[in-house]
């Protein structure tokens, strides 16, 4: 184990200093003057050239990958030019919105995807199983942000039942929570529907197996085996599916935070780019891309560790 | 005062939020916050970036600022461009070159930092004039030689030369805000996100970034407060999502769409006002005369007649707006009546033919934005009309502002533009940036005219309102004589409040925060 687990480590400082290579560059193709942009139209020459030896911009580029390169790995992002606030302490503000719409995605997603897949299989081939079907490939099949504006103008506009914009008042835990209910539907709706599809195709294998038909010939209650003995097999295939849905719904996550106004790492990417604002750009898509790397390089651990098998493969 | 900074949720609430968030998805009734007092709820397009005057980079930080610091005047809401006292009792012109004031008594820095005195008003005017501290604002108070303390409370402002924009643009802009001289000595010459010594009608008491801004009426303010205990000031860029947070009852201010302006004044949202504010902005077609075709003059003439105005503008913006005759808007000295070439497409024909064009192809760069790209869709239709094929090339706003500066790589490749600036109500604000010392930085087209530079020199320092108007209707002559320009328009601000609500607005729609009030 110990073996696999320092491969799968190495590979994934490989995969990180490989993502800051792309992304190094993919942020110095982009045209435009990042001082001009900032500064505005009454920034003289002069001023424009202060910030772009402030911003490093007056190196060469290797020297300024090195900069970028071996700050990272000590922590240090720079400094967000224009407020000098420190470009890690604005991403790290951020970036608990964005996991918090996440995780509220996860949770709506698992809260109804689940049960549906669940009922669809026990009630296969019925007019249910049917219904629940074309639900989730519609679902799938919707854009997020449809699906976040219709939220909004539905349960915000119309009935007025749920707040359209912002992330709630920062001290009161209540009101964050209810102005997650839309964002995060939005974001975790079109996850349901690969849910329900997921836990449908397993149950309905589990449901076969031999133990389920031993259970059945005991006589246990059928609720009982669906749920205690078959999804509890069953569920395992979604929460492989989950882990890699968490890159999407970051994906998915920038247009909620657009359209309903809230903060997060999605929203401050978008405006870093608009504003060519480079250390932002960079640290911000940094500490994405590792966290992203993190949580796979723990569930692969979670995988080896109870499947040896992977172990052997690696 | 201590004021809270807080930099977003904490470990604890998210986790805690994560693990509530099951009970949440209940449906029930929208909550409310028990609020103490009166509280408005606005938005800006645009969260802070900093709070020092001599370094703003938005208007939305200049809303917040002109609330928190004291200046010496201030706009007065209404439609027209005139000022009230702020930080004086009394301040005149005493000849082309003098300026005496005299502070309130009873102007009070927040942290300590004791009562606004003259050095404070010579500190922060002359900091922002010394070219040495690079304040891109240095050149509202380029007139000026010296701030002279004559009294613990007043003094005298003395200028080099006359400047007529100083009561216009200078003085009543956050420019003028007054700091506090020992509070930047303590902080090492700048302020950042964090406000020090604070003097207005509100202070600052919270900024979480990319979320609020909260402003709470100052206690020790001791003239007309703020008509509100709290103002939140929630950053959204987009008007169409802000104007869904309107309807859904989030906020009590925004600035709307201009293509949401017509829908909205037919069906208000239930409680909501709209109200149409002329804007200052101005919107042109550019040709760039150092790129062919447009070395051509009679091709750049061509252009100009083949451009039906009324069509492009009406497409635009749903209607709302109106052409315009120039850079400077109606009500500003130097505002024209008419234009000089108008739509004539057989004219343009003609010059064409005269030029023996036939298969003529050229680009035109634009923002993307809607309106930017229905303007350029319709003028594309009006340039083939004529015979003229027409590329649109949009591009995002990091690139499109740095596309006809010499620091890049395309300033000579650039034919035509869409070009939009806004302006503070002074007629040189729109012509400064036309002027060929500001060729390849923001005169974009190269317009290179020795009489329109001239004339802006002389429109400065020139204190004879009939004169200026004179001065400034030349130049924008001169500007359509030499083909490169085709004026659009000054586009009209959409702005959307509650009824409970009576905004304190410039003439131009932007807000004076500090006087908004219940109705």
């Amino acid at each position: 184990m110990l073996v696999y687990a320092t491969k799968r480590l190495g590979l994934a400082v490989v995969i990180v200093s490989v993502a800051m290579l792309l992304l190094f560059c993919m942020i110095y193709l982009i045209p435009g003057d990042p001082a001009s942009v900032a500064l505005g139209p009454r920034a003289t020459d002069a001023m424009k050239e202060a910030l772009r030896i402030r911003m490093g911009l007056d190196q060469p580029i290797w020297v300024q990958f090195w900069n970028f390169y071996s700050g990272a790995w000590t922590g240090d992002l720079g400094v967000e030019v224009l407020s000098e606030r420190p470009v890690l302490t604005v991403v790290l503000e951020q970036l608990p919105f964005t996991l918090a719409l996440i995780a509220g995605g996860i949770t709506w997603s698992v809260a109804l995807g689940i049960p549906l897949g669940c009922w669809a299989a026990v009630k296969r081939g019925s007019l249910a199983d049917r219904f629940v079907g074309v639900v989730s490939v519609a679902v799938i099949a919707i854009p997020s942000f449809v699906i976040a504006i219709y939220a909004l103008l539905i349960f915000a506009v119309t009935l007025r039942w749920l707040p359209a914009i912002g992330a709630g008042d920062p001290g009161d835990l209540g009101d964050q929570l209810i102005h997650l209910i839309l964002p995060s539907l939005a974001v975790g709706l079109g996850w349901v529907g690969y849910i329900a599809r997921m836990v449908r195709a397993s149950m309905l294998e589990v449901l076969e197996a031999s133990h389920i038909r031993t259970a059945r010939a005991f006589g246990l209650p059928e609720r009982q085996i669906t749920y205690r003995y078959a999804l509890s097999i069953a569920i395992l295939p979604t929460v492989t599916l989950l882990g890699v849905g968490i890159g999407q719904m970051l994906s998915s996550a920038v247009f909620a935070e657009i359209v309903f106004a809230r903060p997060g790492i999605g929203r401050l990417v978008f405006d870093a780019i608009l504003t060519r604002n480079f250390p932002l750009v960079t640290g911000a898509v940094l500490v994405t891309t590792v966290l992203f790397v993190l949580l796979n390089l723990i569930a692969d651990l979670i995988v080896g560790a109870l499947d040896p098998r992977v172990r052997s493969s690696f | 005062m201590s004021h809270d900074i807080k930099t977003g949720p904490s470990r604890r609430s998210v986790l805690a939020g994560a693990s509530a968030f099951g009970a949440a998805t209940l449906a029930f009734p929208r909550m409310s916050l028990s609020q103490d007092g009166t509280v408005l709820t606005v938005r800006s397009y645009s969260d802070l970036q900093i709070l020092d005057p001599a370094y703003r980079l938005s208007a939305p930080e200049g809303d917040i600022m002109r609330a928190i610091y004291a200046g010496l005047i201030t706009n007065e809401p209404g439609d027209d461009w005139t000022w009230t006292p702020y930080g004086v009792d009394m301040i005149e012109q005493l000849d082309e070159l003098t300026i005496a004031f005299r502070l309130r008594d009873n102007i009070g820095f927040t942290d300590g930092y004791g009562q606004m005195t003259a050095d404070d008003v010579k500190f922060s005017i002359e900091r922002v004039a010394n070219p040495e501290n690079e304040s891109p604002y240095a050149g509202d108070w380029a007139a000026l030689r010296e701030v002279e303390v004559t009294e613990e409370r007043a003094g005298l402002i003395h200028l080099n030369e006359p400047f007529a924009p100083l009561w216009n643009s200078t003085l009543p802009t956050t420019t003028c805000s007054i700091l506090s001289r020992a509070a930047l000595d303590a902080l090492g010459g700048r302020i950042a996100t964090e406000p020090v010594a604070q003097s207005g009608r509100y202070l600052l008491t919270e900024w979480t970034p990319r979320q609020r801004t909260v402003l709470r009426r100052n206690p020790d303010w001791a003239y007309e407060p703020g008509g509100y205990d709290e103002i939140i000031i929630l950053p959204i860029e987009d008007p169409s999502t802000a104007e869904l947070g309107f309807e859904a009852g989030d906020i009590d201010y925004t600035w709307t769409a201009v293509s949401s302006i017509a829908r909205m004044q037919e069906t208000p949202p239930e409680g909501g006002v709209v109200v149409e504010k002329p804007s200052l902005a101005y919107v042109w077609l550019g040709m760039n005369k150092d790129v062919a075709p447009f070395d051509n003059p009679n091709i750049r003439r061509a252009v100009q007649h083949a451009i039906d105005t009324e069509t492009v503008v009406d497409a635009a913006y749903f209607g709302a707006a109106s052409t315009s005759t120039g850079i400077i808007a109606p009500g500003l000295p130097g505002h024209r009546e008419a234009n000089l070439y108008g739509y004539d497409p057989d004219r343009a024909r003609e010059l064409l033919a005269q030029e023996g064009v036939t298969d003529l192809s050229i680009t035109l760069d634009i923002l993307n934005q809607s309106e930017r790209l229905t303007a350029a869709q319709v003028i594309q239709s009006n340039l083939a009309d004529v015979g003229i094929a027409c590329e649109i090339k949009q591009n995002d706003s990091g690139t499109f502002w740095t596309l006809g500066s010499e620091d890049g790589d395309y300033w000579d490749q650039l034919q035509m533009i869409i070009g939009r600036f806004s302006m503070e109500p002074d007629p040189s604000w729109a012509t400064v940036w036309f002027t060929p010392e500001q060729i390849g930085v923001w005169n974009w087209e190269r317009f290179d005219n020795a009489e329109y530079a001239e004339l802006h020199a002389q429109g400065l320092t020139e204190l004879d309102p009939s004169v200026r108007d004179t001065i400034y209707k030349r130049m924008q002559d001169i500007m359509e004589e030499s083909g490169q320009y085709v004026f659009l328009t000054h586009e009209v601000t959409g702005v959307l409040h509650r009824d409970t609500v009576e905004p304190g607005l410039k003439p131009n729609g932007e807000p004076l925060l500090g006087e908004f009030r219940p109705a």
